[in-house]
């Protein structure tokens, strides 16, 4: 069905499945360069995030008050998770904290199954957002566009903190070297407790934006953790603008793909990542420093 | 060595003691031929016969999704086949109409179900099974909501020699090409909702018009696709403009939905079911699809309408195995609401009605077989007789065990139409089985050996 | 001979008696089959991830290509002899599991690890459409029979339950008894070297990605034969094989079990699955069992480090109180004098070259904009003892990077014994004859002093790469005999058997000094020697290196210009990646430039 309609509205299309895995990565790949932790619970703490932000929405009805929770409820949750585990694993070897991590991604997700049960749950968009935009080659939910320029905002505002703070200068440097950054005499401790807790934070809001869009179950958060990953393969580890450039080839390979044949959508993409892997060994915009 | 074949506990339990010593010794001993010699009755054993059928209870298998995209539609027949159970338990009524002969229990045995949660994953409910055949002796199986686990199923029965009810499934391979002997479905399924919708379509539609489909990626879908597709493009002309193959648990259907509508479609018919058809209507309003066509439904799903909401299913045409308005004309459905919602709350669904009959014809082919010796009670089946059911007279044709039973055809309410919370669906027709099924050996169905 | 196979001997009394004692346990037959089938499956996997390091994610794709084939076989090609169709599924596992290794292995840590993700992903996919009339798609392939034997005096037919158990505890038991083969034979010791650190694996002369191969494909014929199994084990190869859960469900049960132990996976399915009955059926969890389960696992992560068997074995330890070392150890010292004199081959490349050991002509190391080293000539005559020295930042190390070819050279040539050996890689040139010691100690820290040497001569020995995974590493002449000598020649001798994590730091540079020393080469590079040692410690290291340097050729890097010129016959200074002054000792000390090199730019005399 290839239509030149077809094919701009799917590169559209493309555009807000990439914006929100943009989001979702930069966490994965802030947390993976300056901690060196693979967080296999950054899929769960999507799925925590959407869930926390229902919670709210049930007992308050207001979607705005929703997104707030699930942010602040996953940046407590980050923050605590590295205080009481993840730190103790930085000196373990690498497999033990992909464990363990790995092992409260099931924990996570299982606590909102039994909390919230199997069945899907909907939260819905506000009103205000929640029609058809004619956009002149097609029709599009007016959330989706919404979503985008949200996540467009969220990833400018993680741009600030990263490149016009103090605090984000700090991140930058201990994802190049974090021993370097220790022997000046900067807390180390604390700047990992903060970005662990914005990694989770960012999966978090993008799970409770993207819950209108899909509705909510326990499961949400598997294929969003294996993509996040893929995404910052292709990026480069530790990399900030890689997060994004990533997350946008990778929302216009899976549907420009499903133009063609919908069900080789995923596969295109772990192709994809494999010969930027061959081509390009530390990824697109990879940060020297971190394997 | 004594032969004590009147007195099946002794056999049961000597035989139990003798595998367990020489279970170890690399089974030398072929399976059941020591108890063979011990044994003399009318037949060698078979399966868990006559193990399972000598307790006063006997265990009934039943795998089902409770969790995953099929958990809603999985509790709902979950409870068909419990209250089934009870009412087979405690001979009610409503049984009896379908199974005369049945007094308390079957052949006096009280029914015990073990149920396991397969997540709709062919593995984990042959898994399960397993179980329950090698702890409990089961000697019948049920379960399925997707035709994949009734496929894995259908072959584990075959191969276990432990008869089969089919629960959910749409796909015409489970009484088609991967049928066998010891497997029996009483619900409808792609061809005969095809078969059943396809002329209400054309007639409503108009000929010559253009079809999009969205299938969920495996059997049930590809087969019901194909029954639709065959007969829109035969008897109306209709041509299908895309298939929009989606994976099983999709969440996100902006691409399938989005070739849809560049696709110039009149008619987008949505073969997904569960979950995915739920998120995938919801979704094609809000890219303006269901504005732009019209929305068919030719394998229904159990509530979709309250799970969908917002009125996107009024003047959808489905095709469905039982709707509860239709106790009007049939007073044993009536029997059978009033008891369920005794009991449950709420108006069965068609999984529940699936499950209920099922269990209630299987009862019946015990109690006329007058044993549990699966041959027997599959020759039962296959005698082909007329019996009663919620929805009227059915049989099961000896062939491929596919029960011959109408299709109800339905059109959704909108909301302002509604006379109470749950009066989703105005029943159009009912439209009797027999001239809708494809010839038994059409899609391949070779049934194997009774023993 | 029972001591050596202890582990064999108690493993088949396990297998032989589980059947009796399991079922008291509340275990039924079918998950025991179930958790064999795991076990074989994780067998693989623990030499790939326990004993290599190697975390894959892909060990599903191998497990249902050994599955689906035999399936196939079995069931629409009509084939009837159900172990051979395992055997070529397993076959067939095998050389997939060395393609997919091939493109894997090029890279390292997370971008492996998500390459074989990704490998995972596309098996199943393939299998589910692609493929789908060969594999069944998403129905699998149901029917797979039974095993069956006609011995002509007895039939033997497995059924299911318990009546298959034997079947595969047979084959478990073979699986087992071949890893334990394998792990303790030199292809295993040289994964574990791997695993602790890939970098001197490398540089002590062996192939490290024949050996990673060599592994990936061992762990993806497990995983195929376990595949077979599983099929005939259910009558059914389900789909669910090549799912990526699968996958994550075998590094799951390796790791409760415990890595590294051959046997962990096993002991984690058996604690998984039957936590897995016992919370669903006995407690009536329902869908709440997996909660427990992942929080069990975390607990486990936590705290036991080595999973199940890591933590029976610390708390074996505990109780029963430390060990003392093995007695090996006490008669090596007795004749560590003897042997320290004994003089062992060195590794040439060409033996009787009678020119200069090593020319390097216009090194030059660029990194982007920055220069390193920039036209460096440097030439060693056969038996000298060269030094090293220059300001910080002079590109030292970068320039003996260059000659052990850990790094390529931006422009120039090294000729080692008249061999052009520019481009080629540290295994290749420590295989010649020519190694390091590194500045920043670059030891197997789990392992002991002799299995650290051990490592480093057996490549000497068995060179760049040998499939020996049978072999028996003490039946290797010379083995232990040059372990014990080059840990004489680096006074270690009472320190064989200490693990390197309980060394003193003096005793840590001579083991690393040990391990460039241990494949005998005719010439050693030095990087530092001495950095961070006390004065007497400094004293006593170059006695030992004057030991050392008879009849080496040996260049030493060092700060400490009082100990280095005690050592060295004759002296390069590099300043700025530039050759800067050459000559002896005396006449470096009295260089104006020299001087106004180091003095330029520092306060402070001799030390820099």
């Amino acid at each position: 069905m290839i239509t030149w309609s077809n094919f701009v509205a799917q590169l559209f299309n493309g555009l807000a499945l990439g914006a929100l895995l943009a989001l979702i990565s930069s966490g994965l790949t802030i947390i993976y360069g300056s901690l060196g932790v693979l967080n296999l619970a950054h899929g769960a703490m999507f799925t925590l995030g959407g869930y926390a932000g229902l919670a709210a929405y049930q007992a308050t009805g207001s979607f705005a008050v929703a997104v707030l929770a699930g942010a602040a409820a996953l940046f407590g949750f980050g923050v605590a998770l590295e205080r009481l585990i993840i730190r103790h694993f930085y000196a373990r070897p690498h497999e033990d904290q992909l464990l363990v991590t790995f092992g409260l991604a099931i924990v996570i997700v299982e606590v909102v199954r039994w909390a919230f049960s199997s069945e899907s749950q909907s939260v819905a968009a506000p009103r205000l957002f929640s029609g058809i935009t004619n956009m002149g080659f097609m029709l599009y939910p007016t959330y989706r566009l919404t979503v985008v320029v949200i996540c467009a905002v969220a990833l400018l505002a993680l741009f600030l903190v990263l490149y016009k703070t103090r605090l984000g200068m700090i991140v930058r440097a201990g994802i190049e070297d974090a021993t370097m950054v220790d022997s000046l005499g900067i807390n180390v401790g604390r700047v990992f407790m903060v970005v662990f807790g914005v990694g989770a934070m960012a999966a978090g809001f993008a799970g409770i934006i993207n819950a209108p869009i899909v509705s909510l179950t326990p499961d949400v958060g598997e294929a969003i953790l294996v993509q996040a990953f893929v995404v910052v393969v292709i990026g480069g580890v530790g990399s900030f603008p890689g997060a994004v450039l990533g997350g946008l080839i990778a929302g216009e390979i899976i549907s420009l793909t499903s133009m063609v044949n919908p069900a080789y959508a995923y596969i295109m993409l772990f192709a994809v990542m494999t010969l930027v892997l061959m081509m390009r060994p530390r990824g697109l915009l990879g940060v020297k420093g971190r394997d | 060595m004594e032969h004590h074949g009147g007195k099946p506990n002794f056999n049961t339990n000597r035989r139990a003691l003798v595998r367990a010593g020489i279970g170890v010794a690399g089974g030398l001993v072929l399976p059941g031929g020591f108890a063979a010699r011990a044994f003399a009755a009318d037949h060698p054993p078979i399966g868990t016969w006559p193990e399972g059928a000598s307790g006063s209870s006997v265990f009934v298998s039943i795998a089902v999704p409770r969790t995953g995209v099929y958990a809603v539609q999985g509790e709902d027949e979950l409870k068909g086949w419990q209250l089934a159970i009870e009412h087979i338990n405690s001979g009610h009524e409503l049984i009896r109409r379908i199974s005369p002969k049945t007094r308390k229990g079957v052949l006096g045995k009280q029914l015990e179900a073990i149920v396991t949660d397969s997540g709709a994953k062919p593995n984990n409910a042959v898994q399960a099974h397993q179980r329950a055949i090698t702890e409990k002796k089961a000697i019948l199986l049920t379960g399925s909501t997707s035709s994949a686990v009734a496929v894995a199923t259908n072959k584990f029965a075959q191969r276990e020699k432990v008869l089969y009810l089919a629960g959910i499934s749409g796909s015409n391979d489970t009484t088609g090409k991967d049928c066998v002997r010891y497997g029996f479905r009483q619900d409808f399924y792609g061809e005969t909702a095809a078969n059943a919708i396809g002329p209400v379509l054309v007639k409503v539609f108009g000929k010559n018009k253009k079809a999009a489909f969205m299938t969920p990626d495996y059997t049930y879908g590809h087969t019901t696709t194909k029954s639709v597709n065959d007969y829109l493009t035969a008897k109306g002309g209709w041509t299908t403009v895309t298939n929009q193959v989606s994976p099983l648990g999709a969440l996100d259907f902006s691409s399938y939905l989005l070739n849809v509508a560049n696709s110039g479609a009149d008619v987008l018919v949505n073969v997904n079911w569960g979950r995915d058809a739920v998120l995938s209507i919801q979704q094609a309003q809000k890219f303006g699809i269901l504005d732009k066509m019209k929305l068919v439904v030719p394998y229904q799903i159990p509530f979709l309408a309250p799970e969908v909401g917002g009125n996107l299913l009024a003047g959808v045409y489905a095709a469905t195995d039982y709707w509860w308005t239709l106790e009007d004309k049939f007073p044993l459905a009536k029997m059978f609401n009033a008891e369920f919602v005794k009991k449950f709350g709420y108006h069965p669904e068609w999984g529940a009605e699936n499950a209920y009959n099922s269990f209630a014809h299987w009862a019946r082919m015990v109690e006329e077989a007058g044993s549990f010796y699966p041959p027997d009670v599959i020759k039962a089946y296959e005698k082909g007789q007329t019996i009663p059911s919620l929805v009227g007279d059915v049989r099961y044709r000896p062939e491929d065990h596919q029960c011959v039973r109408p299709v109800v055809i339905v059109r959704g309410k909108a909301t302002k139409d509604m006379k109470n919370k749950e009066d989703y669906w105005e029943v159009i027709d009912v439209v009797p089985g027999a001239p809708l099924m494809q010839k038994p050996d059409a899609f391949g169905c070779n049934p194997g050996d009774y023993a | 001979m029972i001591g050596r196979f202890r582990v064999e001997i108690v493993t088949a009394a396990c297998l032989i008696a589980a059947p009796f004692v399991l079922p008291h346990l509340g275990l039924a037959p079918n998950t025991v089959n179930r958790i064999l089938v795991l076990g074989l499956f994780g067998i693989g996997f623990d030499i790939l991830f326990g004993y290599t390091g190697l975390l894959s994610f892909g060990q599903s794709a191998l497990y249902g290509t050994g599955g689906f084939v035999a399936a196939y076989l079995l069931t629409r090609a009509g084939f009837a002899h159900v172990v051979s169709a395992i055997v070529l599924g397993t076959l067939v596992s095998a050389v997939v599991g060395y393609l997919v290794g091939l493109i894997a292995l090029r890279r390292t840590g997370i971008y492996f690890a998500m390459i074989t993700v990704a490998i995972a992903e596309v098996f199943f996919f393939v299998e589910f459409n692609p493929l789908s009339a060969w594999t069944g798609g998403e129905n699998g392939l149901p029917g797979v029979p039974t095993p069956h034997f006609n011995l002509g005096f007895a039939t033997l037919d497995f059924s299911s339950g318990w009546s298959m158990y034997p079947f595969l505890a047979f084959w478990y038991f073979v699986a087992i008894v071949l890893a334990l083969r394998i792990v303790r034979s030199p292809v295993g010791i040289v994964l574990r070297a791997i695993r602790e650190n890939p970098l001197r694996a490398a540089a002590a002369g062996h192939n490290i990605h024949g050996y990673k191969l060599t592994a990936f494909v061992t762990a993806a014929a497990y995983a195929g034969f376990a595949g077979g199994l599983l099929g005939t084990m259910q009558g059914f190869m389900p789909p669910e094989a090549f799912h990526f859960d699968t996958s994550g469900q075998i590094v799951i049960l390796t790791a409760i079990g415990g890595r590294g132990t051959l046997f962990g996976p096993l002991v984690g399915a058996a604690v998984w699955l039957s936590l897995e009955d016992f919370l669903q059926a006995t407690l009536k969890l329902g869908a709440a069992w997996k909660l427990v389960l992942g929080l069990v696992f975390v607990l486990l992560v936590c705290f036991l480090h080595q999973g199940i068997i890591g933590g029976v074995r610390d708390l074996y330890r505990l109780l029963l109180g430390r060990r003392m070392p093995a007695p090996a150890g006490a008669a090596a010292g007795a004749s560590s004098a003897a042997n320290a004199g004994t003089p062992v081959a060195l590794h040439h490349v060409a033996a009787d070259y009678a020119g200069p050991i090593l020319q390097a002509t216009g090194l030059t190391k660029h990194y982007g904009g920055v220069v390193a080293n920039e036209a460096i000539e440097f030439t060693v005559r056969t038996g000298e003892m060269r030094g090293i020295i220059g300001p910080n930042g002079a590109g030292k190390s970068t320039f003996f990077k260059m000659l052990t070819c850990e790094v390529p050279p931006t422009a120039g040539r090294i000729v080692f014994e008249g061999r052009d050996i520019t481009g080629m890689s540290v295994t290749d040139v420590c295989q010649f004859g020519l190694t390091k010691s590194y500045q920043v100690n670059q030891l197997f820290n789990h392992l002991t002093v002799r299995e650290n040497l051990r490592v480093v001569v057996l490549a000497e020995l068995r060179g760049k790469f040998r499939l020996d995974l049978f072999a028996d590493p003490a039946r290797i002449p010379g083995l232990v005999e040059r372990v014990v000598h080059t840990a004489a020649l680096v006074d270690l001798t009472g320190r064989l058997d200490t693990p390197v994590s309980e060394l003193a730091y003096g005793e840590k540079r001579r083991l690393e000094v040990g391990l460039a020393l241990a494949s005998s080469p005719s010439l050693l590079l030095l990087d530092e020697p001495l950095a961070g040692m006390s004065p007497s410690e400094r004293v006593e290291t170059v006695r030992l290196l004057k030991s050392i340097g008879r009849g080496r050729t040996m260049i030493i890097i060092d700060h400490d210009m009082d100990s280095l010129f005690e050592l060295v016959e004759h002296v390069t200074v590099l300043q700025e990646g530039r050759v800067l002054a050459e000559g002896t000792p005396k006449e470096i000390k009295g260089n104006a430039a020299v001087q106004e090199a180091y003095l330029g730019g520092m306060n402070g005399a001799t030390h820099a």
